[in-house]
């Protein structure tokens, strides 16, 4: 299996907090890969420094052996490199399938194109197939902000895979959202990765989620990677428990 | 577009048409400024209510297209040429405003839009071998279309008309296409937006250079309106005022600068009546307004419509798409 995302000897600072730390991994064709750690252990710095939307003080990201470090988030996610946020991020606004469109529109034709071609820029079937999907038909026409919490999650999952992309970087998916809606959520993800064969990273607080979810599991602890390996490994082992629950 | 949409704007569109044959010149002088003005609003309704970004350079772009217009009709330029020419200086210099933007927000970057307009008024006051200074220029020619003269007041109104309508077309087509999705997605969200794979920085460049060609274009219909300029008609006054129609009429709805116009152009001399106070009675109710509704009248508008359909119990059908925010 080839290697989607190589990240090697990654570090990020902030004045004298070094938030991430010579972090170096890499994520396989098709796996779902799980990044855990204790609250401020750097992981959402890890995913931003990754995405581009911070510029890391030292180290190197590829995506599919093309190096991207410092690169726009926006040239990354035409390369097929797609989000979720942890803090919902949807446009609150626009409708649920305007969402949908904008979130795909761009890697549709050229700009001149986009703008003399359709409204919806030919997505409008691949939007219904992913608002059935998603099941969010009967809100296809509210506006996003008018949802419900866990709807907009979804939403927002939705909205990261409008575009076919073959890495997703998932920050959080479980936080906030009800058991009811969490099962909901776990269950069409792992349909998506199961229908596309995708490649996702997932940061997660969420155990049970993680373990139900994902095929293999990093550790993150004050910046630096402290343990790897299956789900049921690191829940048996010693670093990582004393990590969580040690200091 | 609603059903109710679609009748209002036909309705607007036939009292626009056959208004000048009820009015005195000075009337047709009116509904001709609004016209013009009604342009400038909508660059600047899709560089604030759109995309998003304050601008107080609006007024600026106004007068660049206006001295544009001027100088090279003068200088013997046709009429068409001196137009398109206004038009793509601002879009060009709409462009380069745009780059604070992509460093600042809000209210710093209104403040940087701000120092653009008085830079410009002090180039077109100071430099006086090119713009005659605090004399302005006089005498601007209205132009003539096969043999068609625009010199009188109605034939000119109806050549302005019609340019807002093309224009008005032409921004209406791009605020449905993906493009207007994403200046949407620009004021919303630019976070998520990049993360989509939209070109932030591109869109906001844009939004700038295409609401200032707007701006310039309207310029371009105000040197021939008035046929005099002089650089305090483009101070600071002009922008605010433009920002004015865009927020009164309501910011981020198409038609929001059609009607804030109108409000900004011809409630000044219906309240005439109160003399000296005029001014005073309009900045009230402009106040009044914007505390109690600021989402602009078009705003209202909605809100009293979907109150209405509410107690219909048929809110969910008349939201589909359209061009509501």
């Amino acid at each position: 299996m080839s290697a989607v995302l190589e990240v090697s000897h990654l570090r990020k600072s902030f004045g004298g907090i070094t938030a991430v730390d010579d972090v170096s991994f890499e994520v396989r064709d098709g796996e779902i890969l799980g990044i855990i750690g204790p609250n401020s252990s750097g992981k959402s710095t890890l995913f931003n420094c990754v995405l581009g939307q911070l510029r890391p003080s030292g180290g190197e990201v590829r995506v599919g052996g093309r190096t991207t470090t410092g690169m726009r988030p926006c040239d990354l996610n035409r390369l097929g490199v797609s989000r979720t946020f942890q803090l919902l991020q949807v446009f609150p606004q626009l409708s649920v399938r305007d969402n949908l469109i904008l979130a795909g529109q761009e890697h549709q034709g050229s700009m001149v194109a986009r703008l003399i071609g359709r409204a919806d820029a030919g997505l409008g079937e691949a939007v219904d197939r992913m608002i059935a999907f998603f099941n969010l038909a009967h809100l296809a026409a509210e506006p996003a902000g008018a949802l419900s919490y866990g709807q907009q999650k979804l939403l927002d999952a939705a909205m990261a895979f409008m575009a076919g992309p073959r890495l997703v970087l998932l920050d959080e998916p479980a936080g906030g959202v009800n058991l009811t809606m969490l099962s909901q959520l776990r269950e069409r993800l792992a349909a998506y990765h199961a229908e596309r064969n995708a490649t996702f990273v997932v940061i997660e607080h969420q155990m049970e989620f993680v373990m139900a979810l994902c095929t293999r599991v990093l550790v993150l602890a004050e910046g630096r990677i402290i343990a790897e390996g299956a789900p049921h490994e690191i829940r048996r082992n010693p670093v990582v428990i004393d990590a969580y629950l040690g200091h | 577009m609603t059903r109710f949409g679609i009748l209002a704007t036909t309705a607007a569109a036939i009292i626009a048409v056959v208004l000048p044959f009820f009015l005195k010149p000075f009337g047709i002088y009116l509904i001709s400024m609004w016209a013009v003005l009604t342009i400038a609003a909508i660059g600047l309704n899709l560089t604030l209510g759109y995309a998003g970004q304050v601008s107080m350079a609006q007024g600026a772009f106004v007068g660049i297209g206006a001295y544009t217009v001027a100088l090279l009709t003068q200088a013997g330029c046709p009429f068409a040429l001196a137009f398109a020419a206004a038009g793509v200086l601002c879009f060009a210099i709409g462009w380069m405003l745009g780059y604070p933007a992509l460093r600042v927000a809000h209210h710093y970057l209104a403040f940087v839009t701000l120092a653009f307009t008085t830079l410009v008024f002090l180039v077109l006051r100071n430099e006086e071998w090119l713009t005659g200074g605090t004399y302005g220029i006089n005498g601007i020619l209205r132009p003539a279309f096969f043999g068609l003269s625009t010199a009188k007041p109605q034939p000119f109104y109806y050549f302005c008309l019609g340019t807002l309508a093309v224009l008005a077309l032409a921004t209406w087509w791009m605020l449905r296409s993906p493009w207007g999705r994403a200046f949407k997605g620009l004021r919303e969200n630019p976070i998520r937006a990049q993360s989509l794979g939209i070109d932030t920085r591109r869109y906001t460049l844009m939004a700038f250079a295409i609401g200032a060609g707007l701006g310039g274009l309207s310029g371009a219909l105000y040197a021939p309106l008035v046929q005099f300029i002089e650089p305090g008609s483009f101070a600071l006054g002009l922008s605010f005022n433009l920002l004015l129609m865009v927020i009164v009429g309501g910011s981020g709805y198409f038609f929001g600068p059609f009607v804030g116009a109108l409000v900004a152009v011809l409630l000044p001399e219906w309240m005439r009546i109160a003399e000296g106070y005029y001014l005073i009675v309009y900045a009230v109710a402009v106040m009044v307004m914007m505390a109690f509704c600021p989402s602009g009248i078009l705003g209202l508008v909605e809100r009293i419509r979907n109150a209405a359909s509410r107690s219909d119990r048929a809110a969910p059908a008349l939201r589909a798409e359209g061009a509501g925010p």
